[in-house]
């Protein structure tokens, strides 16, 4: 066992050693990994962190009910009290025309002119769903529910923007995702290509070991760990790039965050991703050179 | 310790290279193949070493019959033959005790058995001073006899050799085919096929002749 071990140490040594004769070649290769292994990360990178600010949003979703003109004070804080009954419905406040009108004078500044005027505002309800409800098909429900009563006039999802945000998300998830498995091929590819150079150029080495008994697991050790290596250190490169491209962004992105009172930071990959980013480097890397030794080690033979 | 029963070999091609030959070489017997350019001398040592199977006829190496030995059980196979080729087939990008430690590398031999096992083999062929260099700084008889190192190191009870002084002078000829008889002195069964007539003859031993892929002659070498 301890032997057994020990000859993996040295084909792995051997294997380091390998990439790092050919430095410009090796680095090339890992680059181009990187870059495919950062593009469909740091889409991920990306949406997780919009999420992160519209999930902000979404807490604060509230429906604004517009009531008919017809209905009077009384009426309408019946009305409130009913709709407070409602599951999912966290808060319902009834706000008067009058009082409607009075913040309308403060906020426009208009003052006494408006005085003059009939007060042209309907009763508003505000109503505050259920944090844990407020996914957008309940809220729709809820809309729908409000629409149908008598006394209501139109009814504004507030947040309608953020239900479109996050469809829009789910879109561009659904692009990482095919992203991430064209990439993941195209890294099986160049993977697949170096290793079949690398055996190419070794055919001699691999004919004698052949020869003198090296079965084909001996043989393919050593490119089955370069090809591991050089995944690993794609993936690497992958998070350098990733993380590099957010510290450059995360400062103007926080003096954004303050200008709209939030504390809001971008969140890079954290340990459980990153681990699984090299992991996926390495595994694809160990893919790629396993079904490129696959093909071409049999085609050479002793002669 | 190897047993031909009308053994045939047809190439792709349609060429014939072996025709029903047959012979035996008895444990710790020393034979020279010989015959002209073509005569199927590579086609038989192949055969022996699996690199090639047969068409027709059965061969047995070490009382077992090759046939029965899959793709897979190859690799293992070889392990019990020393092969020495006419052009020594050594890596150029590793030293002489790499070289030589290839064999025990790739059965997963003990470190410090490794160390000991090719110091023993660079030893009997007199080249334990050369161990730490490149085998491309060696002369042609040195690197021949690097390439028998490596065929013996693993210690197997048959080695054959391909021409193993193809390239070389009488005095270095001489040399390594009293090597190759040293080996088998100490009790491994050595196949050698050559052209060299005179070693043939110097050396005395049992001869089987090719002519045109059929086995022409059993016997002591012809005065
Ligand atoms: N792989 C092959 N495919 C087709 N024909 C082959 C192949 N290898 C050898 N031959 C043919 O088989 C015949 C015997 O070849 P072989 O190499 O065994 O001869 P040899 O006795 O070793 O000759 P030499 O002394 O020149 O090495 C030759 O005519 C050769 O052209
Ligand atoms: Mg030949």
């Amino acid at each position: 066992m301890r032997n057994y071990l020990l000859r993996h140490a040295q084909v792995f040594f051997y294997s380091l050693g390998q990439l790092a004769r050919s430095p410009f070649a090796s680095l090339m290769t890992i680059a181009v990994i990187g870059v495919a292994l950062a593009l469909p990360s740091g889409l991920y990178v990306l949406i997780d962190n919009v999420q992160r600010v519209s999930g902000g949003i979404d807490s604060s979703a509230r429906i604004s009910v517009f009531l008919k003109k017809s209905v009077n004070d009384s009426h309408a804080e019946h009305w409130t009290e009913r709709v407070r009954k409602i599951p999912g419905v966290a808060k319902a406040e009834y706000i008067p025309p009058k009082e409607a009108l009075a913040e309308f004078k403060r906020l426009s500044g208009f003052g006494s002119a408006i005085d003059t005027l009939d007060n042209p505002l309907p009763g508003v309800v505000l109503v505050t769903p259920v944090l844990a409800d407020a996914d957008a098909e309940a809220l729709t429900a809820l809309v729908e529910r409000l629409k149908k009563s008598s006394e209501v006039d139109i009814v504004q999802l507030d947040f309608e923007w953020v239900q479109r945000l996050n469809a829009l998300l789910e879109i561009t998830r659904r692009a990482a995702t095919l992203l991430a498995v064209v990439l993941a091929a195209s890294v099986l590819l160049i993977i697949g290509n170096t290793i079949r150079l690398a055996v190419y150029n070794r055919r001699d080495e691999i004919e004698v070991i052949k020869l003198i008994g090296g079965t084909g697991a001996f043989i393919r050790r050593p490119f089955l760990y370069s090809g591991a290596l050089q995944g690993l250190f794609g993936a690497l490169a992958a998070w350098l790039l990733i993380q590099l491209s957010l510290s450059v962004v995360a400062g103007p992105v926080a003096d954004l965050a303050l200008l709209y009172g939030s504390d809001f930071r971008v969140k890079g990959l954290d340990f459980r991703a990153a681990v699984a980013l090299l992991a996926t480097g390495a595994l694809l890397g160990w893919l790629g050179s396993r079904l490129a030794v696959g093909r071409h080690l049999s085609e050479i033979e002793p002669s | 310790m190897i047993r031909f029963d009308r053994v045939s070999k047809r190439y792709e091609s349609g060429h014939d290279a072996l025709m029903q030959v047959s012979f035996d070489i008895a444990d710790e017997e020393m034979v020279f193949l010989t015959g002209h350019s073509g005569a199927g001398k590579s086609t038989l040592l192949k055969l022996i070493a699996l690199i090639e199977r047969p068409t027709r006829g059965s061969i047995l190496v070490n009382d077992r019959n090759t046939a029965k030995i899959g793709r897979f059980r190859v690799p293992y196979y070889r392990r019990e033959i020393g092969i020495v080729f006419q052009n020594n087939r050594l890596l150029m990008d590793r030293t002489v005790f790499d070289n030589v430690a290839l064999p025990l590398v790739v059965s997963g031999c003990e470190h410090r058995e490794l160390g000991r096992r090719v110091r023993a083999a660079l030893d009997k062929v007199g080249l334990l001073k050369k161990e730490r260099d490149y085998p491309i700084t060696l002369s042609g008889g040195e690197q021949q006899r690097v390439g028998i190192a490596r065929a013996v190191v693993n210690k197997p009870p048959l080695l054959v050799a391909d021409e193993p002084t193809g390239n070389l002078d009488d005095t270095l000829s001489t040399e390594i085919m009293d090597l190759l008889a040293d080996f088998n002195h100490h009790g491994v069964t050595v196949l050698i096929a050559t052209h060299d007539l005179r070693q043939v003859q110097r050396l005395g031993r049992r001869v089987l002749e090719l002519h045109n892929g059929q086995l022409d002659y059993d016997g002591a070498p012809a005065p």
